[in-house]
């Protein structure tokens, strides 16, 4: 039987935790917003939102992220993944990282707390950017999606460096700048920079593939690259050298224009596609790209007004909406394959991918994410904490229905582990 | 009635392709003589042999798809070594589906 490139995925081992821990910490995401529906219709720069921001970005994106890309780099690189042992790395210093940044931030305790916590998360970036690195092939004929994946990593880098070293000037000032300004550095390299770039690189590549879709025109991609980065670069180099917040909306022009090239490419991917139903986990995918240009012209509005809350609804649009719907659908068409693949190696394979979550509860998960995100975005625009406490159930009682149907497909290991042992 | 050594190829290539579309793509839920990633089967005294692409060089599910056409084909020729052979040229493109796989998906 040939060998060639078959079976190159990282071990199971390798990923699963990824999945798994993310998932848990989404349900803490979700409890610490319920815990704090005050917070959430006041200033953006609290401890308690902090806390929340971290652990969406960190232990909820960035966790499943890690262990999703671990898994999509021998796809999107064509190469073996560069080290198992790397990705394992970053798996345990993330983790650690986690649990001693958010406790900090939660309680707003600067010091060797959030300072170390920073540190492991930097020590799990550099373990994540160097497999990208490596394992990345970049010549004229790979795509433009490994350049993405190659920027993305090294944003995250920046992002986490200027992470940490927030972290430090709050217990040993030592910056002359305003600690606010360097936190929208930090912010905006993350979401420009890690996410965005992330999220681009890999849907290009995935939703034609997803969609099965002839033909799509790559003209406007190499502008994408090239816009997002520079919107980006320009902002955070003008902001530090001038101070001067004028120009902002002009660089966010200029990364709006390569996040329109980028769209441009994946609704002709849609229009072209031979696939004619689209599955759920594709339709919260695709509706995490109605999230980022709704995120994208409310930029004018969160830059002109005093009020906090359009930088919280700026934000809710981000990292509830636009990320946040992107992994709960590719949750679904990643982690079923992974496990079905296992599965299929230990015995012969009689179900399908697909049978091994719910498809009630994935609907379910569906309608009530969108009735969380809007309820929240509604009770964050009147002000009414009402509202925002009824969205907090919802996105508890999401939470909860996203853990279930994720530990339902991981019990299949066990099951069909205890089967072979019977 | 004897039938020609030609015929008798023929039939072998029509059970080879009836049971490999027993063999479904676990994403597409579509088989995979529909998807057109089998390029050809050759039979030779004591073997068989299917050519065959994935819709992408290093697909997770690659190993999964490989292993099921080589276990339906056993099963098909037990008389007979399978030899699954994975090709990259021509390269897959949605064009290659078939009009029974187009609206099955």
């Amino acid at each position: 039987m040939s060998e060639i490139n078959v079976s190159k995925a990282p071990p199971l081992r390798v990923v699963v935790p990824f999945y798994a821990t993310g998932a848990l910490f989404f349900l803490v995401l979700a409890v610490l917003m319920f815990l704090s529906a005050n917070d959430l219709t006041g200033h953006y720069f609290s401890p308690h939102l902090l806390a929340i921001v971290h652990t969406a970005v960190l232990g909820w994106g960035t966790m499943v992220i890690f262990g999703a890309a671990y898994e999509l780099l021998p796809v999107l690189c064509e190469n073996n993944l560069y080290s198992n042992r790397l990705a394992g790395c970053s798996y345990v210093l993330l983790l650690i990282g986690l649990a001693l940044l958010i406790p900090a931030f939660w309680s707003f305790s600067a010091g060797t707390g959030m300072i170390a916590g920073g540190s492991f998360v930097l020590a799990a970036t550099l373990c994540y950017v160097l497999n990208v690195l490596f394992t990345s092939t970049i010549d004229d004929s790979h795509g433009l999606h490994q350049k993405f994946l190659v920027t993305s990593a090294l944003w995250l880098l920046v992002t986490v460096t200027l992470g940490l070293c927030l972290a430090i000037n709050l217990r040993y000032p030592f910056m002359t700048r305003n600690h606010l300004d360097i936190m929208k550095f930090h912010a905006h390299a993350g979401i420009g920079g890690w996410f965005l770039q992330l999220i681009t690189g890999v849907s290009i590549k995935l939703v034609p593939m997803f969609l099965v879709a002839k033909n799509a025109k790559t003209t406007w991609l190499n502008a994408a690259w090239i816009l997002q980065n520079a919107g980006l670069a320009l902002f955070l180099l003008d902001g530090h050298l001038t101070g001067s917040a004028d120009r902002d909306l002009l660089y966010a022009g200029i990364t709006a224009l390569g996040i329109a090239a980028w769209l441009w490419y994946i609704n002709d991917a849609r229009h072209n596609r031979l696939r004619k139903r689209i599955d759920i986990p594709m339709k919260l995918t695709l509706s995490s790209f109605v999230f980022i240009v709704a995120a994208i012209l409310l930029i004018p509005v969160a830059q002109s007004s005093v009020q906090p809350k359009w930088v919280l609804m700026y934000g809710t649009l981000l990292f509830l909406g636009c990320l946040t719907s992107l992994i709960l659908g590719q949750t679904f068409k990643t982690l079923p394959f992974i496990v079905w693949n296992e599965i299929s190696r230990r015995s012969r394979v009689i179900s399908l991918p697909r049978d091994l979550y719910s498809e009630t509860l994935l609907r379910c998960q569906q309608y009530l994410y969108y009735a969380a995100v809007a309820s929240l975005l509604a009770g964050m625009l009147l002000a009414s904490t009402t509202t925002v406490s009824i969205a907090l159930v919802l996105w508890v009682l999401l939470a909860l229905i996203y853990v279930a149907n994720v530990f339902k497909i991981l019990f299949h290991l066990t099951n069909t582990r205890h089967a072979n042992d019977a | 009635m004897q039938t020609t050594p030609e015929t008798e190829a023929e039939i072998l290539q029509e059970r080879a392709f009836r049971i490999l579309k027993t063999v479904i793509d676990p994403e597409l839920y579509v088989n995979i003589i529909d998807l057109g990633l089998v390029y050809e089967v050759v039979f030779a005294p004591g073997l068989v042999q299917v050519k065959m692409t994935l819709s992408t060089p290093h697909c997770p599910l690659g190993e999964a798809i490989v292993g099921r056409v080589d276990e339906v084909m056993s099963g098909e020729f037990p008389d007979r070594e399978t030899v699954v052979t994975l090709v990259w040229e021509p390269a897959w493109t949605p064009e290659m589906i078939t009009e029974a796989g187009k609206r099955a998906l």
